[in-house]
C-alpha cells in the first residue's frame, strides 16, 4: 500500500515536471492548425517548424551568441571566483565577513533595479549592442553566487593540506591552481553549470542591451519571433526553437551529472 | 642536519598567550620529543619552528642562523602532519616529488630521491597509487617519504602515529627508530604517547601550559623529575604523591613523617626546607617494596585490584583517606578489602617542596646521565691566545 502511494506520488511528480517539455516537443512537430488538436502524438509529425526557425531569422547566429556569452561568463566568473574564494575562505583579514555579506547582498537586488544604472555603464563603456556588454552585465549575478559557493567549499578543505604545500614551497598561486583547483572539481562543475544556465536563459539584459538581430541571444530571439502577420504568434516555431536550445542544457547536465551530485554533497559529508 | 635554538619564544592567539617565553636548544642530530597535556602548546611550538606560525617575541635559530622572517620552505625543514595531509589527487610518486619539482630540481634527481626514499620505507610498489587507495600505515609512510625526499636539516613530526591503531603504532614506532639511525638528522617529535616519548627520544621536553617544565634524557626525567608535574606526567601508572611533614634535616638526608605514623630518611639535599615544613613524598608504583624490606611502610586497605596478567596494580586506601597505587607480581594473592602495608625504599623515593620543586638527590641514578655538555661552539668563547 505504502509502496503504491509512493509510486503514485512519484508518477505525479514526473508527470508534472516532464509534461511541459513533452508538450513542447509534440507541438514543435505539428504544423498549421494541427497545433490546436489535443493528441498524445501528432498524426503526421513534421520537421517544418525546425527548418522555419533557422530560415525566418539568424537563429544559428543567436545560438552562437548565447554560447559565446554563456561560456565566457562561466570562464571569467570561475576564474575570478576561485581566486576570490581563496582569499575569502583561507586568508584571515579584517572586514572579511563584511565583504562576504556585501557580495551576497549585491545578488539580492532585482534585475530591474540595476537595469538603468547598468545601461548607463554599458553605454559609457561603449559596449551597447555588443556581446561584451552582455557578458559584463551577466557577471553581476553569476559572480556573487559562484564566489559564495566556492568560498564555502574552500573553507572545507583541510588546513594541513595547505600547510603541507607551504612547507613544500608552494606559493598561494600554486596552492590555488595545483592543490585546491583539482579538489574543487565537483564544486566548479556545479557552480559553472548553474552560471551557464543562468546566462543562457537571461532575457531582460539581453533585450535591453542589444539592438540588432545579429547580436541577439536565444531567449530574446525566441521572444521576438513573429509569424506571417503581426497578429499571429508562430507557436510551432517557438516550440521548435525552445527544444533546440534546451537540448544542449540537458546534455551538459547529463555530462556533469555525477560530478554535480558529488559537488552538492561533498560539503555535507566529511570524506 | 642543524641545531635548533629557541630564545625567549612567545606566542599568543589574539589575547590568549599560548607560549610564554621558551628557551630551548635542540642539538644537531638530536631526537627531541615534546610531551605535555593536551592544549599545552606542543603543536604551536612545532609550528613556530616550521614557520607556519609567527612568533610574537624571541628568536628562532636553525643551524645558527636566525630564521624569524624566513618562510617555511626556506628553513630547511620538513613536516609530517597528524592527518598525513597527502595531496588526494596526486599519486604517491607525485606527492613525494611535489616539493622537489616546485624547487626546480632536475628530473633524474627527483626520480632518484623518490625511489630511494620509497625503498627505505618499503613503499616502492605503491608509487603509482592514489592516497585513498592506501591503508593508514601506508599513508603515514608516504607522508614520511615526502619529508625524506626534501633532505631537510630538521624533521618535524606532529603526533604522526596518533591516527593508527595500537598494533600499527608499535610497528611504526620501531620503523621510525630505525629510520632515524639511517638518515641521521635533527628531529623534533610531538606526541602524547609516553612510550613513544621514552623510547624514541634522546631528550624529552615536558611542556605545561606554554612553559617548559623540564628538559632531559628519558631516564633523567624518570629518575630525577624536577617537579611534581613531571613526576606525575611520566610513568604509568602515575607516581604516588603523598602529603608528608619534615621532621629532621641534616647534611645527608631529609627525614619526613608519613601518613600512618612512619618515618623515612631520604638521601636528598635539603635545599631550603627545614623541620616542620609540609612536603610531598613521591613513590612510583613500581618502586614499592614488600613491607619486610622497606625503609618505611604505609599501612592501608586494598580497595581495587587490577590484574593485567604480567603485573597487578593494587589500589590502597590509607587511614587518612589518601590513595596509593602499588605494583605487584601478576600472581600475587590479594583481594579488595585485604589490609596491605605498602613498603617504601628510601633510595627510590622522591621529596618535593610545598610548591612542587624536587629536592635534588645526593647520588644520580646510573642510567640518568648528567645533562651532556652543550655543544662546544655555544658553551664558552674559544680560549684566547
Ligand atoms: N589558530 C589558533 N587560534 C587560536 N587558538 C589556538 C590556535 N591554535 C592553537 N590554539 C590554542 O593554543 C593552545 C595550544 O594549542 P596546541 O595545538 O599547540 O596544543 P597541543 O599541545 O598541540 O595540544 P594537543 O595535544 O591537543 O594537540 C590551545 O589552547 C589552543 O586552543
Ligand atoms: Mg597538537
Amino acid at each position: 500500500m505504502k509502496r503504491l502511494l509512493f509510486a503514485l506520488l512519484l508518477a505525479a511528480i514526473v508527470f508534472y515536471t516532464v509534461f511541459p517539455f513533452y508538450w513542447a516537443i509534440v507541438s514543435s512537430l505539428k504544423s498549421g492548425s494541427a497545433l490546436f488538436i489535443v493528441e498524445a502524438w501528432p498524426a503526421d509529425p513534421t520537421l517544418a517548424n525546425y527548418a522555419a526557425v533557422f530560415r525566418g531569422q539568424p537563429f544559428g547566429r543567436s545560438i552562437l551568441n548565447s554560447l559565446l556569452v554563456a561560456s565566457g561568463v562561466v570562464g571569467v566568473s570561475l576564474a575570478l571566483a576561485v581566486t576570490a574564494s581563496y582569499a575569502l575562505g583561507r586568508v584571515a583579514f579584517r572586514g572579511r565577513s563584511l565583504l562576504l555579506l556585501s557580495i551576497l547582498s549585491v545578488s539580492m537586488f532585482p534585475q530591474v533595479a540595476v537595469l538603468s544604472g547598468l545601461f548607463e555603464l554599458v553605454r559609457a563603456l561603449g559596449l551597447y549592442n555588443s556581446l561584451w556588454g552582455l557578458g559584463l552585465t551577466y557577471m553581476i549575478f553569476t559572480l556573487p553566487f559562484t564566489v559564495w559557493v566556492l568560498t564555502t567549499f574552500m573553507r572545507e578543505l583541510p588546513r594541513e593540506l595547505e600547510e603541507a604545500a607551504i612547507v613544500d614551497g608552494a606559493t598561494p598561486w600554486v596552492i590555488v591552481t595545483r592543490i585546491f583547483l583539482p579538489l574543487l572539481g565537483p564544486a566548479l562543475a556545479a557552480t559553472g553549470l548553474l552560471a551557464f544556465i543562468t546566462a543562457w536563459n537571461e532575457f531582460l539584459f539581453a533585450l535591453t542591451f542589444t539592438l540588432t538581430d545579429d547580436r541577439r541571444t536565444v531567449p530574446v530571439a525566441i521572444a521576438l519571433m513573429s509569424g506571417a502577420s503581426a497578429f499571429e504568434l508562430p507557436w510551432g516555431q517557438v516550440m521548435a526553437a525552445s527544444v533546440v536550445v534546451t537540448v544542449p542544457l540537458i546534455a551538459l547536465v547529463l555530462v556533469f551529472q555525477r560530478r554535480i551530485v558529488s559537488g552538492l554533497t561533498a560539503g555535507a559529508v566529511k570524506g | 642536519m642543524a641545531a635548533v635554538e629557541l630564545r625567549g619564544v612567545r606566542k599568543a592567539f589574539g589575547r590568549t598567550a599560548v607560549i610564554h617565553g621558551i628557551d630551548l636548544e635542540i642539538r644537531d642530530n638530536e631526537f627531541m620529543v615534546f610531551v605535555g597535556p593536551s592544549g599545552c602548546g606542543k603543536s604551536t611550538l612545532l609550528r613556530l619552528i616550521a614557520g607556519l606560525e609567527d612568533a610574537d617575541g624571541g628568536d628562532i635559530l636553525i643551524g645558527g642562523a636566525e630564521v624569524n622572517d624566513v618562510p617555511p620552505a626556506g628553513r630547511g625543514i620538513a613536516m609530517v602532519f597528524q592527518s598525513y595531509a597527502l595531496y588526494p589527487h596526486m599519486s604517491v610518486y607525485e606527492n613525494m616529488a611535489f616539493g622537489l619539482t616546485l624547487a626546480r630540481t632536475a628530473r633524474h634527481t627527483v626520480e632518484d630521491r623518490v625511489r630511494a626514499a620509497a625503498r627505505t620505507l618499503r613503499i616502492e610498489d605503491l608509487l603509482h597509487r592514489k592516497p585513498r587507495e592506501l591503508s593508514g600505515g601506508q599513508r603515514q609512510r608516504v607522508a614520511i617519504g615526502r619529508a625524506i625526499v626534501r633532505e631537510p636539516r630538521v624533521f618535524l613530526f606532529d603526533e604522526p602515529l596518533s591516527n593508527l591503531d595500537a598494533a600499527l603504532r608499535v610497528a611504526m614506532r620501531i620503523e621510525i627508530a630505525e629510520l632515524r639511525r639511517q638518515i641521521g638528522a635533527t628531529m623534533v617529535y610531538v606526541t602524547h604517547d609516553q612510550v613513544e616519548a621514552m623510547t624514541l627520544a634522546d631528550r624529552i621536553a615536558v611542556l605545561n601550559a606554554g612553559r617548559l617544565e623540564q628538559v632531559g634524557t628519558p631516564m633523567d626525567l624518570y629518575h630525577h623529575p624536577a617537579n611534581t608535574f613531571v613526576a606525575g606526567f611520566l610513568g604509568s601508572p602515575r607516581m604516588n604523591l603523598l602529603a608528608a611533614t619534615v621532621t629532621d634535616v641534616n647534611g645527608a638526608a631529609v627525614t619526613a613523617a608519613l601518613p600512618g605514623g612512619g618515618r623515612v630518611r631520604i638521601p636528598v639535599i635539603a635545599d631550603g626546607v627545614s623541620a616542620g615544613d609540609g612536603v610531598t613524598l613521591g613513590v612510583r608504583p613500581q618502586h614499592t617494596v614488600p613491607a619486610g624490606d622497606a625503609d618505611a611502610v604505609l599501612p592501608g586497605t586494598v580497595f581495587v585490584v587490577e590484574r593485567l596478567g604480567a603485573e597487578t596494580f593494587c589500589h590502597v586506601r590509607l587511614a587518612d583517606g589518601q590513595a596509593v597505587v602499588t605494583q605487584a607480581a601478576g600472581d600475587v594473592r590479594v583481594a579488595a578489602g585485604d589490609p596491605l602495608a605498602v613498603g617504601i625504599a628510601a633510595d627510590t623515593a622522591h621529596l618535593f617542596t610545598g610548591d612542587g620543586r624536587a629536592l635534588p638527590r645526593h647520588r644520580r641514578h646510573p642510567l640518568a646521565e648528567p645533562p651532556a655538555p652543550v655543544t662546544p661552539a655555544a658553551a664558552a668563547p674559544p680560549p684566547s691566545r
